[in-house]
């Protein structure tokens, strides 16, 4: 289905995203994709809750093992939840994903790098809260 | 649902374009159906609704990335109020992200069951989806109030300000998607699958899914993050 | 607090003349116009055919009829700031309090950038994009028709703060902290953010429809390559438009939180930080530039095409470029402050991207160029607009890349060369384009071409103001002079305040030719007619259709076969469907006219009008009636209309008679 050529079923199927395509008619397949998708990310989100409490993680690695665990899981989601996949038939719904994530990370690691550049190149200290509680 | 409707796709970048696409010459033009070689025709509905979501699903996550960017920025400007560490709890994080996670689950249940026509197991499975983020609102709610009781309310500092509305504004899109499913069910209940349900069924799980990826970002990047220090 | 917020009588500005004044003429103007319709007794037809239309061609033309008429509301406030400004040379004080002019400065900005420009831009690719492209109609026409009126409902709350409260004094984009509650108490930004948010909502439906359009519904074998440059452009000014609206939101949305309840994400006090608004606002503002003029770009590429009859030169480099603009444009954002703070390397990494992203458009012009290169050249108007557009954008765009360079441009911020450079593209790009677009489309709209003498004398004499004026202004920020002065105390600016003024009278004169155009032709409608359905001789898929389009467009869906110019497709089209029997056409499902919009419109306004006046009742009630609206929509079954084969077949017959 997913081949190229195409030679058996004529042509790739179009999908709307998140459908389940390959094993649609199985409902057993759709289960089991979703079966996976539950525990793979029951076991990263199981894993970060972890990395936090053990003493045996290095301390600094910890915020960087977070995001990839976070990362990974957001990887599951997308693939046994939303069933985004590689094939041609999903290449729309890819190129859109794969624009609307680079535009995410321009915006946020952008603003980042920016404000974190204005921030010591002006020195900004958080200025005292005398005003909390704020006019209305 | 989809077998019989499984169209082909005319869009495949790369394929079927240029001089080897006699396909596109030779087929008859009132063919309903594309020929699945690059540039078959409008698509048919189904596609076209889920393509359209998807595209507003986009907007909404980089809708958070603005928020996220906010909360990136301002997550040191505690202005000498409470911080991470002393606000956040674990076991509620917990809690309310196994609910999510669960209800994401079920959420794609319910379509498998719907895609089978099982009208009695699509319900109750979009009621257990409902309920679980009904569980989650309520958790969310109850961190927001202790949180004001406390004093740490958003107007303390700009930390805060960032972290109630990045963390509300997913509740809110919580919320938003429990109307949603309750007044799907009503209909659903009513008329029974109709093409236009089963479309806004397939969207209501794409919206699902995408909230709970999004919360995958804020309990890693607010809560976990925040905790580390 | 009273049942109405903060609305009472101090509300109506009966003490400032000039907005009384002003506010007085629209409302009298808006009852005058809605008592003729009354008592004409068109309302059935109004509501039947347009209000409630899903009709992308219809929703298209009501998009331009609403930014045509706020490109003239905003160019009355760009007249009054002009001359209030050379008044106040040599000591006049003008006629505008500094309050005044401070909201008319952010209200021309505002109206312009969200209300006329936007709209304009968008309703040409809704009328165009699915004629080029071959097919019925838009992906989702309800959608299409709710973004158009809720792009409605945001111009009116704009222009109703003319008559009750005040509108924002910050400046189009409300900085903050100057922004905030503290220092901005009134409505004014208020009116601002309710306006442009509602207004933003409607532009990301339109934004989704056009994407879901032109990706998954096109005519059979039109592939990606074989898309007219039109539906390329507006494909990216769509991805554009769902990619940075958000942000957008985002950000106004942060402010409203801070206005309204006190939060601190921009304020001075409690570690907010006023910069974050700047940096956040700009990573959608400037993604937003490359929206308005995108289309234009894609306008340009057919006029110049048609024009020159030829195919456009280097279709491929041309998509290539604009794809190139869609993703850089979001990585130079920066440039619009480099003079905030931040390092050199930040700078430095910023101004080089900006001038990169030149490049792009750089291969646009000598496409251009080289299209018309050879080619058997005609100027009609549009092609006039597109060659001014040549010339000026390309002063535009090298003052761009003047700016883009960090240490040039800490002299040049905030100067009147800054803005004169922004509306050398905005202008020459995004109206020109617009006005080519607008002359261009308009017989496939209403079946008569647009009369060319009153078009080229408005084409000539907006040519020479916009160069007088923004000439002028150039000049003056190089000699030191920053933008929104209330009172400008260097005599030595005055002359070249003079010989804007000047420059302001020729595009009157300009604006007043393009408004007789219309009249005249309209008069003149049956000298003007045009039974072909291609009176430009034009090269793509909207030409083969008549004048005007039929509600289904195409009576069979055209076979776009092989790379060969549009010009072969068009024939191709057109040869086949004039040999059609009845017998080859089928029956046609249209979706059927809806309220929706209309409805969904009506209570964003209500919604929106309440939260600027702190109403909270009636919001809440805005809020439970439209989603009762909601519910209501979605309940219904019937939604589509099916126009038989024998109808199908007569209409089109009664239309091709009539060409033949």
């Amino acid at each position: 289905m997913s081949g190229p050529s195409g030679t058996e079923q004529g042509d790739a199927a179009d999908a709307p995203p998140g459908e389940e395509r390959l094993d649609a008619r199985e409902f057993g397949g759709g289960l089991k994709s979703y079966l996976t998708g539950l525990l793979l990310a029951a076991l990263l989100t199981g894993l970060s809750f972890l990395v936090l409490d053990v003493p045996f993680v290095w301390g600094p690695a910890v915020p960087m093992a977070l995001i990839v665990l976070a990362v990974a899981q957001m990887g599951v989601h997308l693939v046994f939840f939303l069933h985004v996949t590689t094939g041609p038939d999903d290449t729309n719904n890819v190129l859109a994903l794969a624009f609307g994530v680079l535009v995410c990370a321009l915006v946020l690691f952008g603003s980042i790098w920016i404000m974190d550049h204005l921030a010591r190149g002006t020195m900004v200290e958080a200025a005292p809260a005398e005003e909390v509680g704020a006019p209305r | 649902m989809s077998a019989a409707e499984a169209q082909e796709d005319p869009y495949v970048l790369g394929r079927g374009r240029g001089g080897a696409d006699a396909a596109g010459e030779g087929r008859g033009g009132d063919d309903a159906r594309p020929s699945g070689r690059g540039e078959g025709g409008p698509a048919p509905k189904r596609t076209v609704v889920g393509y359209g979501f998807w595209i507003y699903l986009l907007s909404d996550i980089i809708l958070f990335a603005g928020f996220f960017a906010a909360y990136a920025v301002l997550s040191g400007d505690l202005a000498g109020g409470p911080g991470p560490q002393e606000l956040f709890e674990q076991r509620r994080l917990a809690l309310e992200t196994a609910a999510l996670l669960i209800s994401s689950f079920t959420c794609g249940l319910a379509g498998i069951a719907a895609g089978r026509g099982a009208m009695l197991r699509t319900q109750g499975w979009l009621l257990v989806t409902g309920l679980l983020g009904a569980v989650f609102l309520g958790l969310e709610v109850q961190e927001f109030a202790t949180l004001v009781a406390e004093g740490a309310g958003p107007q303390r500092s700009a930390f805060l300000s960032a972290f109630f509305a990045l963390v509300g504004l997913h509740g809110l899109h919580i919320a938003a998607g429990l109307l949603w499913a309750g007044t799907m069910m009503a209909q659903l209940a009513v008329k029974g699958f109709r093409p236009a349900i089963e479309r806004r069924l397939m969207c209501f799980a794409l919206f699902w899914h995408a909230l709970d990826i999004v919360w995958v970002g804020i309990f890693t990047v607010v809560y976990l993050l925040g905790l580390a220090g | 607090m009273s049942v109405l917020g903060k609305l009472d009588w101090s509300a109506i500005p009966i003490d400032q003349p000039i907005p009384l004044a002003a506010g007085g003429g629209a409302i009298a103007l808006m009852l005058a116009a809605l008592g003729w319709v009354t008592v004409k007794g068109h309302w059935p037809y109004l509501w039947r055919e347009w209000i409630t239309s899903v009709d992308h061609k219809r929703i298209g033309v009501m998009y331009v009829v609403l930014a045509l008429a706020m490109l003239v509301r905003g160019f009355i406030d760009a007249i009054m700031m002009r001359t209030h400004q050379a008044l106040t040379v040599g000591g006049g004080s003008g006629y505008l309090p500094p309050e005044h002019f401070n909201q008319i400065f952010s209200a021309h900005g505002t109206i312009m950038i969200f209300f006329g420009a936007m709209p304009f831009m968008v309703g040409l690719m809704n009328f165009v994009v699915p004629l080029q492209l071959g097919v019925r109609d838009v992906a989702f026409p309800r959608l299409n028709s709710t973004a158009f009126w809720l792009t409605a409902s945001g111009a009116l709350l704009v222009n109703l703060s003319l008559v009750l409260g005040e509108f924002a004094r910050t400046g189009w984009l409300p900085y903050a902290p100057l922004s905030e509650r503290s220092y901005s108490p009134g409505v004014g930004v208020d009116y601002y953010l309710w306006a442009v948010q509602i207004g933003g909502v409607g532009t990301l439906m339109a934004g989704i429809n056009i994407v879901t359009t032109i990706v998954k519904t096109r005519a059979p074998g039109m592939g990606y390559l074989r898309m007219p440059m039109f539906c390329w452009t507006a494909l990216c000014a769509s991805m554009l438009i769902v990619a940075a609206f958000p942000i957008l939101t985002a950000t106004l949305t942060m402010l409203t939180l801070d206005r309204y309840l006190g939060f601190h994400f921009f304020t001075n006090a409690a570690g907010g930080s006023p910069m974050m608004f700047v940096n956040l606002i700009w990573a959608w503002g400037h993604p937003e530039v490359y929206i308005l003029i995108l289309p234009a770009f894609g306008v340009f590429s057919e006029v110049i095409a048609t024009f020159s009859g030829k195919p456009l030169f280097g279709y491929r480099s041309m998509v290539a470029a604009t794809l190139f603009i869609t993703v850089v444009s979001f990585m130079v954002w920066l440039h619009h402050f480099f003079t905030m703070g931040a390092g050199a390397n930040v700078n430095a990494a910023f101004g080089i991207a900006t001038s990169i992203i030149a490049v792009g458009t750089g291969v646009k012009i000598y496409n251009w160029l080289f299209t018309m290169y050879g080619g058997r050249l005609r100027f009609p108007t549009p092609m006039l607009w597109s060659l001014g557009f040549l010339f000026t954008f390309i002063i535009g765009g090298m003052t761009g890349v003047l700016l883009a360079v960090p240490a040039a441009d800490f002299i040049l911020h905030n100067s009147l060369f800054l803005v004169a450079h922004f509306h050398n593209v905005i202008v020459s790009g995004t109206v020109f384009g617009a006005i080519a677009g607008y002359t261009f489309w308009f017989p496939k709209a209403f079946g008569f071409t647009l009369d060319e003498r009153w078009g080229k004398r408005a084409f000539w004499l907006s040519l020479a103001g916009f160069v007088i004026v923004f000439g002028a202004l150039y000049i003056a920020g190089l000699e030191g002079m920053t933008r929104r002065l209330q009172h400008v105390a260097v005599a030595q600016w005055g002359p070249l305040l003079y010989v804007s003024v000047a420059g302001v009278a020729v595009m009157i004169a300009g604006v007043a030719a393009q408004i007789t155009q219309l009249v005249v032709s309209i008069r003149r409608r049956d000298a003007l007619r045009d039974d072909t359905g291609d009176p430009w001789e034009g090269r793509s898929l909207e030409w083969a259709t008549p004048s005007p389009p039929p509600a289904f467009n195409f009576a069979t869906l055209p076979e776009v076969g092989g790379e060969e110019p549009y010009w072969r497709i068009k024939e191709r089209a057109i040869a086949s469907q004039q040999e059609r029997s009845a017998s080859d056409y089928e029956p046609i499902t249209m979706p059927r006219r809806s309220a929706t919009g209309f409805v969904t419109a009506f209570f964003a306004t209500v919604i929106g009008f309440a939260m600027v006046w702190q109403i909270w009742w009636l919001a809440a009630l805005g809020l439970v009636c439209a989603y009762g609206a909601f519910v209501a929509f979605a309940w219904r079954d019937e939604n589509e209309d099916t126009f038989s084969a024998e109808e199908v077949a007569r209409i089109e017959r009664a239309r091709r008679g009539a060409a033949a």
